[in-house]
């Protein structure tokens, strides 16, 4: 029985200094991400953001190998000789070379890896607190309902940027070891301000939404249904419109990955013209409609937090 | 020492529906049952308490801290600070262990994630939760979930206790347990606890003092021992011989029996005007001996029902 005296002699009182509330966010973050951490499935799809960042990570070492050590030697192939450089040519559409699309192209392909590990936190992060009720216990305690939002944000930040903006400065510091180490990261400062950028609007963007999305519909399968709405169905109208019917280029907006993707390129300062598939909409125009859909889920947000009861 | 409580006038409106009316309260530190039926405008104090929401007009303090103002105000979170609240819902965050609940707890409440580690272990000790701590919480029992919650309220040493419902789901002995615990905490341990439950037992079990709100109003404030001792027409009464003509005649005479604790014990409310000596002359005429008769307390739950229904 928990009451007893030889027990309760036990107790000692606490006398130390509380902190800000600042400080309970960051507690929320690393709950959030030893929640994830537990979990097979999320160590499964780290895994593949690994490979999608060790194909850059070779590749680009593969590229710069193949172009300085054998740019000009051949080998017969039925009694043609082919040039060893032609091999890596279907890496040129990836841009292996430490340039801007680098990093652009690179951060595309972890954003597939990314949009279903994110569609299966959000239940596990924030759905499990209205499904299960935690949310009294967070709300009880002396922070602000903005706080429970950012600490949230900042656990599904944490896991964006491990899987995009970490790797994608690996990628940039390999670039410089590769190349000339002495003038590319000086010349080169900008792009990793641009990497930098591109994570932050990624963290932003994507954390909102999970939550928002979280908060709506709670539970992981409706969860994982939404989002491939989202990036794949909507992805898929949008090429459909634009690629098929020739529709305007604004069409693309609809595409939220794409916005992110212009956004992101716009960070790394890359020259619209050279951004595939052409047609694209503008820069400028990308960047409102993410700033629209991080307005929406701040907006949601506001009012579903505000509307949870803690004493029923 | 400063009042745990003290209400001025306090009112609080939901449009046209008024939850709370005027009240006016004070308590000393200690331990207090707030009582209520449904919609009496408990959970509306309890919020308010708590600085969830603001009162509409009037004022008041917890511990000195001020009530008022937005939920998100830093007066609010210096006010959180002084409660450790045990909610009614289940509130456990499903994937972590015990320990690692409680100290996401103390974090919360603003503690260094160092002392935070050390007092959920000392904690969960000290309502023995000491081998399920590596335990994820989900896979806890009832009594262990109550326990752990309370765990949660108690990290940072707070000086009051909130604690809604903290019996709810538990079998007898978990809830005997839980009590015994709450009353010590409050004796022992010099935390002031407000109680707000359902369960009048609850309440005579731990506290010392009753707040009875109903329909938005205080209807009774004080110790249990004087709002339950005021009353002078409740008798224990005790006879030998045939009871059932002397028990006819008593009721006939407009003597209500409350309880039955035996052939021949009874828990009686007597009308007004009655004098001891009916008892003597009743037992006479019907042949039985009076062997014991005394000045009986209103119980909590009679207190209750009469104040709700007045």
């Amino acid at each position: 029985m928990p009451a007893q005296t030889d027990t309760l002699l036990r107790y000692r009182p606490w006398r130390g200094t509380l902190r800000g509330p600042g400080w309970a966010a960051a507690a929320m973050a690393r709950a959030s991400v030893t929640l994830l951490a537990r979990r097979r499935l999320y160590w499964g799809l780290f895994a593949l953001v690994l490979l999608v960042f060790f194909f850059f990570f070779y590749g680009q070492y593969l590229v710069v190998w193949i172009t300085t050590q054998t740019a000009d030697d051949t080998v017969l192939i039925g009694g043609v000789k082919v040039p060893v450089a032609n091999f890596t040519k279907f890496l040129d559409r990836l841009a292996l070379n430490g340039t801007d699309h680098t990093f652009g192209n690179f951060i595309w392909f972890e954003g597939y890896v990314v949009v279903i590990l994110l569609a299966l936190a959000g239940s596990v992060l924030v759905g499990n607190d209205f499904h299960h009720g935690s949310l009294p216990f967070y709300l009880a305690k002396p922070i602000g309902r903005w706080h429970y939002v950012l600490g949230k944000c900042l656990g599904i930040g944490i896991v964006i940027n491990l899987a995009t903006t970490v790797p994608a400065v690996a990628l940039w510091v390999e670039a410089g070891l590769l190349y000339d180490w002495q003038t590319y990261y000086f010349d080169n400062l900008d792009l990793l301000a641009g990497v930098l950028g591109y994570g932050l609007v990624l963290t932003v963007t994507l954390s909102l939404l999970v939550v928002a999305t979280a908060v709506w519909v709670r539970q992981t399968v409706p969860m994982v249904m939404v989002w491939m709405g989202l990036f794949v169905l909507l992805r898929l109208l949008a090429g459909w419109l634009v690629d098929g019917l020739k529709a305007d280029p604004e069409w693309r907006l609809i595409d939220l990955w794409n916005d992110l993707y212009l956004v992101g390129l716009w960070c790394l300062q890359a020259d619209p013209a050279t951004v595939r598939p052409q047609p694209q909409p503008a820069y400028w125009q990308a960047a409102v409609v993410v700033a629209g859909v991080c307005g929406a889920c701040a907006g949601y947000l506001r009012r579903r937090v505000q509307a949870v009861e803690i004493i029923g | 020492m400063s009042a745990l409580l003290e209400l001025e006038n306090l009112t609080r409106t939901f449009g046209a529906f008024t939850a709370l009316h005027d009240i006016t309260l004070s308590l000393p530190p200690g331990r207090v049952g707030l009582l209520g039926p449904n919609g009496a405008g408990k959970s509306t104090l309890l919020k308010i308490l708590m600085g969830l929401i603001p009162p509409t007009s009037g004022r008041g303090r917890v511990l000195d801290q001020e009530l008022g103002g937005d939920r998100d105000s830093a007066g609010n979170w210096r006010l959180r600070r002084l409660i450790g609240f045990m909610p009614e819902a289940e509130a456990l965050v499903p994937g972590l262990t015990g320990v690692e609940y409680v100290t996401l707890a103390g974090e919360l409440y603003g503690m260094p994630r160092r002392d935070a580690q050390r007092r959920a272990h000392e904690v969960l000790s000290f309502l023995e939760l000491e081998e399920a701590r590596y335990r994820r919480v989900e896979e806890y029992s009832a009594g262990m979930r109550q326990r752990v919650k309370l765990a949660q309220a108690l990290v940072h040493d707070p000086p009051v206790l909130l604690l809604d419902e903290p019996t709810s789901g538990l079998d007898p002995a978990g809830r005997d347990a839980m009590l015994r615990l709450v009353k010590t905490l409050g004796a022992d341990h010099g935390k002031s606890v407000i109680l707000s439950t359902h369960l009048l037992a609850d309440v005579e079990a731990v506290c010392e003092r009753v707040v009875i709100v109903a329909g938005g109003r205080v209807r009774r404030v004080g110790t249990v021992a004087e709002l339950c001792g005021r009353r002078d027409d409740r008798y224990r009464v005790r006879v030998d011989g045939d009871p059932a003509g002397f028990r006819d005649d008593l009721e006939t005479e407009g003597v209500h029996v409350l309880g039955e604790f035996g052939p021949g014990d009874w828990r009686v409310a007597v009308p007004r005007g009655w004098t001891n000596l009916a008892f003597f002359k009743l037992a006479e005429v019907n042949g039985v001996v009076v062997r014991a008769l005394t000045r009986d307390d209103e119980t909590l739950e009679e207190l209750f029902l009469r104040t709700v229904n007045a």
